[in-house]
């Protein structure tokens, strides 16, 4: 009985105490900076070479590039860049390896849909994702040099 | 309210009719709350808010709980016993709403003052064990199944000692008249049944527990066994017609406890009686609702054979002795 | 006539109290069963598969998603696999802050099963109080590593994040704050006779049968052997720190719910300690090459995490992805003496007693 009575306590205790929930629908949830949320995608910065798409684990990314449409600069631009956030895991690989700092992480996380093809991400939707962008990104050093 | 002698005209029956409606209509606002405020005193003692979002301070929540349950597709299984699943519900609902009858609010308060009115009580709250077997078996289920006998097996055993718990009472009054039993309790709180009866009262409140199938005693639908027990199979209004009287059984075992050991309308101090009895009445009333869901947010389950050997072994040895002993201290205090 | 028949029931894959999808298919006289089969593998992903093609750094958020309620420990156990071939030198800040890291995962990992065991009881508010405190970890968690369960924190050579500014005297209020949580815990569940009546007894098996069923981890430590990985073969930086390795001799539920939750309180003394120690600067990060590739050869380690002794067992060709990768388990092992347990128990034992193994069923299928 004796112990019954010491559970009573404590209940009885925590229902005057502060609550811990989160009002999370109607206050939003701040997460701190590290927080790896949906990627951002710069498509200036994208220098097309390829290292998110061999990085990542799932191989949710698939991308295309085509000339530079300047004669005079060498190299690629992106043409389409897409990320199937059906099976994105947010690992953070793609950030990590992205020599000029062109796909970012950003602190949003909200991705529920009625239907699944609403997953798949494409450049314009990812370049539009641009608020609260992870302000540390890479800690690749030669990330670090690239993005100069 | 009238004796039961005088005659029985077109107006009277009007009348009693009217006020049955009137009950049923408290006793669905009783339950609706209850169970808010069931959520709402859990929740706070998990240190969250308890349900919030539907109308203010989520007060309508219950409302929209119930009219989803009525809204919803009417499921029976293809290979239950049809008829038996149909009638279970109600064989377990109407017994529970019957047996507000007899109980007594204030003075002048008691929609039917039985002179058996105790005995009427335990009799027809048997009555639902039935309703429960038969929707565990009918709903041809093996979950089911293992949770209506369990259910039957505990409430059978429990309705032993809670009755025998109350003989004392019973003796102490020298009657089954629940108002005429609230009488005797009247003056000073210590003499309201539940301290010249510890003993009983502490029967009775573990056996009502059980009886009411609520934690720690919630073996019939012990969620982490038998994912929902007998009533796994229902939904929509069936469903809700069993968690109806589930809660309408509550307010009757609350009504009861609040009637044979805490002394009625009755106030703990006579200088206290210019408040209405009504109000001593409800405030005891929802003490002990209050002390039902305060169980429920710490108790775990006890296991079913540990059910039984404290009901066989234990409460009933207890409450015999209870039973001995007020019988000889009556005896002799003559 | 009274005809009585056994009756066959699927517990599972669909139920409240397997803890994911495990099924069991039991067979009943009554209440009592006379036959347990266990069946698993609904939640198979064929992790050890999948990173014969991936390199290892690939592999390491896989390994977040096995025992998904420690994935630090997972973590570990892979990169400290890859070390071990390449010969690694890790620094030592690096090292304290996987060590701190482990152990607070060690704290929410024991938390989750405290929650959910009463729970499978039947007490609900154990389970939020201890999701409440867990959550503070997770917060931890998630301001160092940016993610509140899939960490992804460790790479081979290091981890991928220092902590940052203030960390370390958060997470010294948190075990502060723990501390006298634990003794509400204790207050709220330990000795309420219900419960105590409820798990003593059941369940009970004798350290041989333990040994001989490979048991590890509290369902080895409640026998009374004395096997604890930190201590017997101590990895990281275990040998530095003072802490006991908590066993009991009943063998039964209660053992195992005493000795998890006095290794929460050990698990927290380390964290002083670590917490004192820790390196006011340093590198995160030891020499690695770009392209990890381990020389051709074997490694097996085995490091404590909170179900038992995971292992990785890594085979290299000496190419950036390895030939063989497998995993020893804990929940898969410990499962298997579930069947034995079983028979003659009644279906309410059923739950306390798979409660009480501590399984994780991403563990279990892989």
């Amino acid at each position: 009985m004796k112990g019954i009575a010491k559970g009573l306590g404590v209940t009885l205790k925590t229902m005057t105490q502060k609550k811990v929930t989160y009002k999370y629908p109607d206050v939003p949830l701040e997460m701190p900076n590290r927080f790896r949320g949906v990627q951002h995608f710069e498509p200036d910065k994208c220098i097309v070479c390829n290292q998110c798409v061999r990085i990542c684990p799932t191989e949710c990314i698939t991308l295309t590039g085509k000339p530079n449409p300047d004669p005079e600069k060498k190299g690629k631009v992106i043409d389409t860049y897409d990320i199937n956030f059906e099976i994105c895991i947010l690992c953070d690989l793609c950030t990590e390896v992205c020599p000029t700092e062109a796909i970012v992480m950003t602190n949003n996380f909200e991705l529920a849909t009625y239907s699944r093809d609403d997953l798949f991400k494409n450049m314009e939707w990812l370049d539009d994702n641009n608020t609260n962008v992870r302000l540390e990104n890479s800690t690749n050093p030669q990330a670090k040099k690239g993005a100069k | 309210m009238e004796p039961a002698t005088q005659g029985v005209t077109f107006g009277s029956v009007v009348i009693e009719a009217i006020l049955g409606v009137l009950t049923l209509l408290i006793v669905l606002g009783f339950v609706t709350y209850a169970i808010y405020f069931e959520r709402k005193v859990i929740g706070w003692m998990q240190g969250r808010p308890g349900p919030n979002r539907v109308g203010p301070f989520g007060l309508l929540q219950t409302v929209a709980d119930v009219l989803k349950l009525l809204i919803k597709e009417d499921t029976i299984p293809k290979k239950a016993d049809r008829p038996l699943f149909i009638l279970a519900p109600a064989l377990t609902f109407v017994p529970a709403f019957t047996v507000l009858a007899t109980i007594p609010y204030t003075s002048k308060w008691i929609p039917a003052d039985l002179n058996v009115g105790l005995l009427y009580y335990v009799a027809l709250s048997s009555i639902s064990t039935m309703g429960i077997l038969l929707g565990g078996w009918a709903s041809n289920n093996k979950y089911a199944l293992l949770g209506g006998m369990r259910s039957t097996a505990q409430m059978i055993s429990y309705e032993v000692p809670l009755v025998i718990s109350v003989v004392g009472v019973v003796l102490m009054s020298g009657s089954l008249n629940l108002s005429t039993i609230v009488e005797g309790q009247a003056g000073y709180f210590w003499n309201w049944n539940f301290l010249p009866q510890i003993l009983g009262f502490g029967i009775f409140v573990i056996a009502a527990v059980s009886e009411l199938n609520r934690t720690p005693f919630d073996l019939p639908e012990a969620e982490s066994e038998l994912v929902a027990g007998y009533h796994v199979e229902y939904s929509g209004f069936r469903f809700a017609f069993f968690m109806l009287s589930e809660y309408v059984y509550m307010y009757a075992i609350a009504g009861l406890t609040t009637v044979l050991f805490l002394g009625g309308w009755h106030a703990p101090f006579p200088f206290l009686d210019f408040i209405p009895g009504i109000i001593w009445f409800v405030l005891k009333f929802c003490l002990v609702i209050f002390t039902l869901y305060w169980l429920r947010a710490t108790m775990p389950r006890i296991r079913i054979d540990q059910l039984m050997s404290l009901g066989w072994k234990v409460l009933l040895p207890l409450s015999l002795v209870n039973v001995f002993i007020t019988a000889v201290v009556m005896e002799f205090m003559k | 006539m009274i005809r009585t028949e056994e009756m066959l029931l699927n517990v599972g894959p669909q139920h409240p109290s397997t803890h994911g999808v495990f099924r069991v298919v039991v067979k009943l006289d009554g209440e009592q069963i006379i036959h347990a089969d266990p069946v698993m593998g609904y939640l198979h992903r064929g992790t050890e598969k999948l990173a014969e093609n991936l390199n290892y750094t690939q592999i390491i958020p896989y390994t977040d998603r096995m025992d998904y309620v420690s994935a630090m420990t997972n973590n570990y156990v892979l990169v400290h696999a890859v070390e071990t071939l390449l010969e690694l030198e890790i620094p030592e800040r690096a090292e304290y802050l996987r060590l701190i890291v482990m152990e607070l995962q060690r704290v929410a990992s024991h938390l989750v099963w405290w929650g959910t065991y009463l729970l499978d009881i039947g007490a609900m508010s154990p389970f939020l109080y201890a999701f409440r405190e867990r959550e503070m970890i997770i917060d931890l968690f998630n301001e160092l590593c940016g993610a509140r369960l899939t960490y992804f924190y460790m790479r081979v050579g290091g981890v991928k994040w220092d902590a940052p500014e203030g960390w370390i005297d958060k997470v010294k209020a948190f075990v502060a704050h723990m501390k006298e949580k634990l003794g509400e815990y204790h207050n709220l569940v330990s000795g309420n006779e219900i419960f105590l009546a409820r798990i003593k007894g059941v369940g009970r098996y004798d350290a041989q049968t333990a040994i001989d069923y490979g048991l590890s981890g509290a369902n080895l430590r409640c026998t009374g052997v004395d096997w604890d990985l930190r201590k017997s073969q101590p990895y990281s930086l275990y040998d530095r720190f003072d802490f006991d390795v908590i066993t009991r001799t009943e063998g039964d539920c209660l053992a195992r719910y005493e000795i998890r939750l006095e290794e929460i309180r050990q698990s927290l003394r380390i964290l002083d300690q670590a917490l004192e120690q820790f390196p006011e600067e340093g590198e995160i990060m030891g020499k690695v090459p770009r392209v990890i590739r381990p020389p051709k050869g074997e490694a097996y380690v085995a490091i404590e995490s909170p179900r038992g002794e995971i292992g990785c067992h890594l085979v290299s060709e000496g190419k950036a992805e390895p030939y063989r990768l497998k995993f020893r388990r804990p929940s898969f092992v410990n499962l298997q003496i579930l069947p034995k347990l079983l028979v003659g128990e009644s279906m309410t034992n059923l739950i306390t007693i798979l409660g009480g193994i501590d399984i994780v069923v991403g563990e279990v299928d892989a």
